[in-house]
């Protein structure tokens, strides 16, 4: 590996940890802003439920019962940049347990993001959320 | 443990009127204290411990002490019990009480009843309580006795009564027994079948709602003991609805002698539906029984004739208590209810369905599936290296394992030692230089290191697929999934995450360039559900289809799908572009046909060579 793209795999690792940390506190804490960490064009596909953009990101998210996510395990890379018009993009795969209001159990879910960065900001262009359950 | 509930001095007393030995009452008794006498008794069996193992909660009311004669408040009169002095006074008593047990069950034995036909037992018995009638369940032959049972108190005392007071034409007086006391029952298909038979005519699908009111009263269940009181078969009964009403919405199961509920908690977990459900006239005795119905989102409940009922001095006080169990509830007892004043937080909230599939464009339907069937084929077979091809020469790949909190089991094969140790988890490995290590960079480096994980087999038509994007230059693909592994002991299942970056490659192909994976145990619930559709070896044509009609081929944007399904077919039969072409104009740009087709010709050697000359 070159020096570059050893730095680029640090820090992937590092934007992962902030990121996630960012991200579940406002999932669970302020759910009213999570779209802001969205790309406008942004998508999220909730247990196979595709919603595109960040206006009804916001309005599916609120629709779910309020939350509380525990991360277990976290796994990043970087994107190679020639494929995404030279943004710097990383990979990360978040897995852990989740307790909605609802029901009140603790779920098993894994989550995948792809985050870019625009003007100085991490974005989320695709995140795909799964509970660990059957689906056949 | 509820064995000593109740009833204790009364089957001290009971036994005692029984001055002819007639060793079935006896031993009710005394078993515990004469161990020699089990064997005997022909009759004994109907009262085994073992045999109402499954029914603890009733046992209470029995002879339970019979089981436990050692241990509490018992204890001390256990040596008077012991003594012979009130067996040899219980000679000489002339006076014989009936004292109810708490079951709701009494067998009748008819000692030699066997020499009599039961339609003269029947007729003679019915005849000396008359004007009572009773109906006798399960009457059987036991040896040289006639045994059968009633569910009615009043007739179980009448009968008690009748001990030797009919003189039969052969000239011997009839003993009759009557103890407190449940039939056996094995649950078996052929009673399963029954049951479900019997719950059909009693369910109205128009309403959802199943009538199992008084069921072991059934005509069509009078040979077979389904009481719905005894646990076991309140179980059976619950399986058999939740296998063919999953939606009920309504059960009323007035009248079962239903006592101890508790293992009616799994109603909640198989009937997300059942709002209405009705209870009464049974034994339940606390309103602190029904906590193991209250996730159930009632409605609609009638408890009347319950003993839980009585002890509310303040019917207001009942109703209230009752609500608070059951929040939702606007009926009780047959009488609406005032609308509860709540708080308005959102308690009604329910996750989205979840969906198996999920594609940004359907145009990538066909390639997605055909990627993974690819690579999964190879994946699972005896050796990985093939996968070569399927990685970017800059590929990087990185796994990462965790168990499942949820999960207590910790069998052998629960664990993931082949696994944990290269888990690239964030959360723990934190030195820069060990992260890097952890990422496995190069196809060399990646295919080598997927090559030492055990052999799999994956359930690819349980995969839930969600493609995230589609361009020309990029597809990003999660799956998750569970698959076996084929050659480790137990073969166990591991649950998976998975997510694929896929570029297109230099020569009309695809490759992976990035492959993030996490591997963790399979839930309960996967586990039962694994490889439940159809083989373990699943056929490329029958892989992963919940998605849209191939139609969406047809649609704007079907330029780039056309020429990713090029590339694909051409890839995968070596054909060049014109061949290709060819093929899939010939099927109408389906890819699986033009796949199809292409292996046959190809098996019967129809292809000539130059299609395959780039």
């Amino acid at each position: 590996m070159t020096e570059v793209v050893v730095k680029n795999v640090d820090n992937a690792c590092e934007t992962a940890e902030e990121f996630t940390r960012v991200f579940y506190k406002q999932v669970d804490n302020s759910r009213h802003l999570t779209s802001k960490l969205y790309l406008d064009t942004g998508l999220l596909v909730w247990n196979g439920n595709g919603i595109n953009g960040s206006d009804k990101i916001q309005k599916f998210l609120m629709d779910l019962p309020a939350s509380n996510h525990v991360l277990k395990t976290l796994d990043a890379q970087p994107i190679s940049e020639s494929l995404v018009a030279n943004k710097l993009t990383y990979l990360i795969q978040a897995c852990g347990d989740v307790t909605y209001q609802n029901d009140d159990i603790k779920k098993p879910f894994q989550q995948t993001f792809l985050i870019v960065a625009v003007d100085g900001k991490w974005k989320i262009a695709s995140d795909c959320f799964r509970l660990q359950v059957p689906y056949s | 443990m509820p064995k000593r509930g109740g009833g204790r001095p009364r089957n001290w007393k009971d036994s005692e009127h029984f001055e002819h030995d007639d060793r079935s009452q006896s031993t009710t008794r005394r078993v515990s204290f004469k161990p020699g006498t089990k064997g005997k008794n022909k009759f004994r069996n109907w009262n085994d411990a073992k045999l109402l193992l499954d029914d603890d909660i009733d046992m209470g009311a029995n002879v339970g002490q019979a089981q436990n004669p050692r241990k509490g408040p018992f204890r001390g009169r256990g040596g008077r019990m012991n003594s012979p002095a009130p067996r040899g006074g219980g000679h000489g008593i002339p006076k014989k009480r009936f004292i109810a047990g708490l079951l709701p069950w009494y067998q009748i034995i008819i000692p030699y009843g066997a020499k009599h036909d039961k339609d003269v037992i029947l007729r003679t018995l019915l005849s000396f309580i008359s004007p009572e009638i009773f109906i006798p369940h399960y009457y059987k032959i036991n040896g040289n006795a006639a045994v059968f049972y009633v569910d009615d108190v009043k007739i179980a005392e009448k009968l008690f009564n009748a001990d030797r007071k009919i003189t039969m034409p052969d000239g011997f007086k009839l003993v009759v027994i009557v103890r407190n006391a449940v039939p056996n029952v094995t649950i078996d298909a052929d009673m399963k079948e029954k049951m479900k038979l019997t719950m059909a005519k009693r369910y109205n699908p128009a309403t959802k709602a199943l009538d199992l009111t008084k069921f072991h009263a059934d005509p069509d269940l009078s040979d077979i003991f389904c009481a719905l009181s005894r646990p076991m078969i309140m179980l059976a009964a619950i399986d058999i609805i939740a296998e063919n009403i999953p939606d009920l919405e309504a059960l009323n199961l007035n009248d079962n002698k239903l006592h101890g509920i508790e293992h009616l908690k799994i109603l909640s977990s198989k009937f997300k539906n059942l709002k209405i459900l009705y209870m009464g006239d049974n034994r339940i005795p606390f309103l602190g029984s029904m906590d193991a119905l209250k996730s159930l989102p009632l409605v609609e409940l009638y408890l009347k004739g319950n003993p839980l009922v009585n002890r509310f001095n303040d019917h207001e006080i009942y109703v209230s208590d009752v609500r608070k169990k059951f929040p939702k509830l606007t009926r009780l007892d047959g009488v609406d209810l005032p609308p509860a004043i709540g708080f308005d937080v959102a308690e009604d909230v329910n996750l989205p369905p979840r969906q198996q599939s999920f594609l940004v464009d359907p145009a990538g339907q066909d390639l997605v599936r055909e990627f993974l069937t690819q690579y999964f084929a190879i994946y699972d077979s005896e050796s990985r290296q093939p996968l070569l091809e399927a990685y970017h020469e800059h590929a990087t790949l990185s796994m990462s394992a965790n168990y499942l909190a949820t999960d207590s089991r910790n069998s052998n094969t629960s664990r993931l030692n082949a696994y944990i140790s290269n888990s690239r988890n964030l959360l723990r490995i934190q030195e820069r230089e060990s992260r890097r290590r952890y990422m496995k960079t190069g196809r060399l480096q990646v295919v080598s290191f997927l090559s030492d994980f055990p052999k799999t087999t994956h359930d690819l038509m349980g995969f839930a697929v969600d493609l995230l994007v589609y361009t020309p230059a990029m597809i990003v693909l999660s799956m998750n999934g569970v698959f076996k592994e084929t050659t480790t002991s137990g073969n166990p299942t591991r649950s998976f995450h998975r997510t694929f970056v896929i570029v297109p490659n230099a020569t009309g192909g695809f490759s992976i360039i990035n492959d993030i994976l996490f591997i963790t145990n399979t839930t309960k619930e996967q586990e039962e559900k694994a490889f439940a559709t159809g083989a373990a070896e699943p056929t490329p044509a029958a892989v992963a289809a919940p998605a849209p009609a191939p139609a969406a081929m047809a649609a704007p944007g079907g330029g780039d799908a056309q020429k990713m399904m090029l590339a694909m077919l051409s890839q995968q039969t070596g054909m060049n572009e014109h061949w290709s072409i060819n093929c899939l104009q010939e099927t109408g740009w389906d890819l699986q046909r033009a796949l199809f087709i292409f292996n046959q010709l190809n098996s019967e050697g129809k292809i000539p060579p130059d299609a395959f000359i780039k």
